[in-house]
């Protein structure tokens, strides 16, 4: 991928969670960065679609909020991920991780059938 | 359910906005924030960094719209901000909603009760398992009374027919019950039900309790078993669970009870085929030999499910053939091959049908008047608004969503409507019980359930779509911007007035066929009620006395209670005279007879006429006031002493075509019987209906050791008394009772009543007409008032200068009326054209008069014109007021 790439939706939700799962509970901005970070900076997160994806992921009850302190003391919005959150990651990074499977065997080198 | 779960809550957000939303903008501000810290550590400027947050978060005002959007439902949310609006209009208008939501509540409450009516009683099916599957069979021609047959036939029919899961029989039965553990343990008489033992099972149903009848049950000598109604074991026996086994007295004899059927089962089929509710059932309990189980003894009703796959034409065609083989057989005992097989569901439903379907109709033309006036309220209305709408138009507001709002607001007003509508169609139902059940089949199910709601929710969407759509589309039509300019209006009004007149033409049009309808209907019932039934029905009283028991077992003990009775009775004061009868004309009674005339017999004894029988005291033409015609009436000494007498009716003199009768010879019944001579003739009697001809009738004297049948226990006491009827009432039941208090007394009405009642339904049909047909009228008048009121309104500058310049009020007054009537009279001319194709329907309803009957058409166009008049003249008047200087001023 070159560098600069907007995150497609869909993705950005298991993305947000995963975050969250190894990371703990962070703010948006925090998210964010961590998944820009994550990505060796070939990502880029719209800000403006990030939050409306962390409000829909919250009327889901995979994640939930509430208001603390930013490592720079700046009043902030923490997100966590509930156990429903939990179960989701599991089932679709594996659902994920098939996909991917599937489809690097067709992008995989050519092999001369046998 | 992670969907369901999120649009929850957004549908909370939508409803009210939920602390989580306050607080998104704070959430922004917060990222913001970090992100300039962020780019500031990174050596920007605070300037930079601030426009490089702004940037990254895609605008701060379209990320909190659509974190707003993510938050409530935004369809639900604009329909809901059009919602409030439509009702901030209604109430800023109180006038016109209250006369909008009226109109409606009336257009819609309307139809809603007769669809209630009519899906309870046409359109439910049969409270049965697969209840299209059930038939009623019988032989001749298909009857208002149903079709009968006989056991032996019936026996036949099962052994040979493959058509049916089940063939059964079914036999009127109304026993005096006498005792039992209720809290009202007087003799009864109750409606019941004689049926073969696969009764039950023919229509798939079983009691709660005990069990179903077995074949062994159904013999003679064995049908002494009863299985009981839910009601009645409720009502009589406290609905006590050990009833099962215990014996209880019916008609004087013990019968065991084996069963008691569920709450769930419903009597409907005796409904249909017996015309009663039926309460308990015994077996019928006939053998093969008994002289009423003969092939010409049709007193029987065959009910039977069809086997599935079987069409129920499959079924009459191999029914024919079996009789058309039994006819071959006994040549004397079927007057052709000829059956009806008719689903039991038509035969319940019979007569009601066309009357429902014309009332259906009905209200939907009544619905379309009120559709027409909303129309017309909301057409005036608009005009009001032109300006509001040019405005928001010119804001920028889109067509689609105008057309929106300005639909969401009729519909609105719809639904009122028909909220306040549901009133009469809760009343309707209680109002008809009043009537009883002889009305209309089924009332007891007829209620507000969910097919109503939905068809009323349904009907209102419709009405507020329709009734604002053509308003809304010229409301918004793309050249209003124009009507910014002040002086536009008339340009703009011309469309108007050509949809308002053709309003005001279709509802007069409309209401004008409905009045031609109730006029016809209002006709019949006079000519019906005008017609003489043969007897003299005031200051008559009548009740039926049933004998049962064992001390009742010989004619001599009957005619001594029967004469014991009269005796007592004719001793009451206010008693003129007293007499018995089998059967009372027009009291829902029917007993026929074969009538066979010596020296003209048909080849075959089944095809002489039929003939209505009387069992009657002498004095009882005396009290019914039938007229004497030729010969003598019956004495005393004719019934025990003496040669086999009757009398006959007119009808019945025919036989002899203008010979004549006295003297002549008649077998009765069969023709094993005693030849029996004809000594009087007397006047028709109209025994069934007022709208049928009479057919032949005869009388016997009561208890003549002749008939071979044996005397009547079942007997109607009449008495002609001085005073009105009912006041006798208690007295002469008591009087009754005191010569034997085990036996029931039923049925006490003044015979007046009765002919009342036989034309109820008609006059209960046409009632509902006349109502709708007066409802229509009335929404017509307020729709031509208001047109003609809100083109005076509009007019006043166009007056004023036409009085300056020396116009006479008068004319002016004339040309609005002018114009308002040709439009009436346009409605007119179109409405007597529908009513000459429309009125054909009535035909089944009338009774007397044509369907293009033109005394009605003329009168009701008068009535109309005459209204549509005083509907135009009462606005049109304040022309008249017009001051030329003020209304100069108004513009």
């Amino acid at each position: 991928m070159s560098p600069g790439t907007e995150v497609w939706q869909g993705t950005l939700a298991l993305m947000v969670m995963r975050t969250l799962e190894t990371m703990g509970p962070l703010h948006g901005y925090g998210i964010a960065r961590r998944i820009e970070q994550t990505s060796g900076d070939r990502l880029i997160v719209n800000y403006g679609t990030l939050y409306p994806a962390l409000l829909k992921l919250e009327q889901e009850g995979y994640i939930a909020s509430s208001w603390g302190k930013s490592e720079n003391n700046r009043r902030a919005r923490f997100y966590r991920l509930t156990r429903a959150g939990r179960r989701q990651v599991a089932k679709e990074a594996g659902a994920w991780e098939e996909a991917t499977a599937i489809v690097a065997r067709f992008l995989g080198p050519r092999r001369d059938p046998t | 359910m992670r969907v369901l779960r999120a649009w929850l809550i957004r549908l909370a957000g939508t409803l009210r906005p939920s602390s989580r939303e306050r607080e998104l903008d704070e959430e922004l501000e917060s990222h913001l924030a970090m992100h300039v810290d962020d780019c500031v550590r990174r050596g920007m400027s605070p300037e930079e960094a601030r426009r490089e947050a702004r940037l990254r978060l895609g605008g701060l005002a379209q990320t909190q719209e659509s974190m707003r959007e993510r938050s409530r439902l935004p369809a639900l949310a604009s329909l809901l901000a059009d919602l409030r609006f439509a009702m901030r209009l209604l109430r800023r208008y109180p006038g016109f909603s209250a006369v909008a939501i009226l109109t409606l509540a009336l257009g819609i409450g309307a139809n809603v009760s007769i669809f209630n009516l009519v899906d309870a009683v046409l359109w439910r099916p049969l409270p049965y398992p697969h209840p299209a599957e059930l038939v009623l069979a019988g032989e001749g021609e298909a009857s208002a009374l149903g079709a009968n047959t006989s056991y032996a036939t019936w026996v036949d029919w099962r052994a040979r027919s493959r058509s049916f899961q089940e063939l059964a029989l079914l036999r009127q039965w109304q026993p005096t019950l006498s005792g039992g553990s209720g809290a009202q343990a007087d003799a009864a008489l109750v409606a019941g039900g004689r049926v073969s033992a696969n009764f039950f099972r023919m229509l798939q149903a079983a009691p709660a309790l005990g069990r179903d009848f077995e074949p062994a049950d159904d013999a003679p000598a064995a049908s002494r078993v009863v299985i009981l109604g839910h009601d009645l074991w409720r009502r009589r026996f406290a609905a006590d669970p050990a009833i099962v086994g215990r014996p209880i007295t019916l008609g004087g004899a013990s019968f065991t009870v084996v069963g008691v059927l569920g709450a769930d089962f419903e009597p409907t089929v005796s409904e249909a085929v017996l015309g009663a509710r039926a309460e308990l059932w015994a077996p019928l309990g006939y053998a093969s030999d008994a002289p009423w189980a003969c092939r010409t003894c049709r007193n029987v009703n065959a009910v039977g499910r069809l086997r599935p796959g079987t069409s129920r034409e499959g079924a009459a065609a191999e029914l024919a053939a079996i009789t058309s083989a039994l006819w071959k057989e006994h040549p004397q005992d079927y007057p052709d091959a000829r059956i009806a097989v008719i689903p039991l569901a038509d035969q319940l439903v019979g007569s009601a049908r066309p009357v429902l379907l014309v009332l259906l109709g009905a209200v939907g033309f009544v619905w379309l008047i009120a559709c027409a006036n909303l129309t017309l309220l909301l057409l005036a209305r608009a005009t009001h608004r032109e300006h509001e709408v040019a405005v928001r138009m010119a804001l920028g507001a889109g067509r689609a969503r105008l057309l929106r709002q300005l639909l969401c607001e009729s519909c609105v007003l719809a639904l009122l409507g028909a909220a306040a509508g549901l009133l009469p169609a809760w009343l309707l139902p209680r109002a008809l019980a009043v009537f009883g059940p002889r009305i209309l089949p089924r009332l007891a199910d007829v209620h507000i359930g969910r097919d109503g709601l939905l068809f009323a929710f349904g009907l209102a969407l419709a009405t507020g779509v329709l009734t604002g759509l053509a308003p809304a589309l010229r409301l918004t039509a793309s050249d209003l911007p124009r009507a910014l300019h002040d002086g536009a209006r008339t340009a703009t009004s011309s469309a108007g007035r050509r949809l308002r007149g053709l309003m005001v033409i279709a509802e007069v049009a409309l209401c004008l066929t409905l009045l031609v309808g109730a006029g016809l209907m209002v006709r019949s019932l006079q000519r019906l009620l005008d017609v003489p039934p043969g007897f003299e029905p005031d200051r008559v009283l009548t009740m039926q006395v049933s004998l049962a028991g064992p001390r009742y077992d010989s004619d001599g003990a009957i005619l001594r209670y029967h004469e014991e009775v009269l005796a007592r009775l004719r001793a009451l004061p206010g008693v003129e005279a007293a007499a018995l009868t089998s059967q009372v004309p027009l009291g829902g009674n029917y007993d026929g007879s074969g009538l066979h005339p010596e020296g003209r017999l048909a080849a075959n004894p089944e095809n002489d006429p039929s003939a209505q029988r009387y069992s009657i005291t002498p004095d009882y033409l005396h009290v019914m006031g039938i007229p004497l015609l030729r010969g003598r009436g019956l004495a005393a000494s004719d019934v025990q002493g003496g040669p086999p007498v009757i009398l006959i009716n007119e009808a019945a003199a025919h036989i002899w075509q203008g010979e004549d009768p006295i003297g002549r010879r008649v077998k009765l019944g069969g023709m094993d019987g005693p030849w029996w001579t004809v000594v009087g003739v007397v006047g028709d009697v109209h025994h069934s209906k007022l709208d049928e001809p009479s057919p032949p009738q005869f009388y016997v004297p009561h208890g003549v050791r002749h008939w071979q049948w044996g005397a009547d226990t079942q007997m109607i006491v009449t008495l002609r008394t001085a005073g009105p009827p009912l006041e006798l009432a208690a007295a002469a039941a008591r009087t009754v009772r005191s010569v034997d208090p085990a036996q029931a007394v039923s049925a006490v009405a003044a015979l007046g009543d009765l002919v009342t009642a036989t034309v109820a339904g008609r006059r209960l049909s046409l009632a509902m007409l006349a109502a709708f047909a007066a409802l229509a009228l009335l929404l017509s008048a307020i729709g031509i008032h208001g047109v003609t009121s809100y083109a005076v309104a509009r007019r006043t500058r166009e007056l004023g200068i036409r009085l300056a310049l020396g116009a006479r009020p008068a004319q002016l007054l004339a040309a609005i009326l002018r114009d308002g009537m040709v439009q009436a009279t346009a409605g007119i001319a179109l409405g007597l054209a529908a009513s000459f194709l429309l009125t054909r329907i009535l035909h089944r309803l009338l009774y007397g008069i044509s369907p293009t009957d033109p005394a009605t058409f003329i009168a009701v166009a008068l009535l109309l014109a005459a209204v549509a008049l005083a509907a135009c003249y009462i606005p049109a008047r304040r022309v008249l007021r017009v001051q030329p200087t003020e209304a100069l001023r108004t513009e």
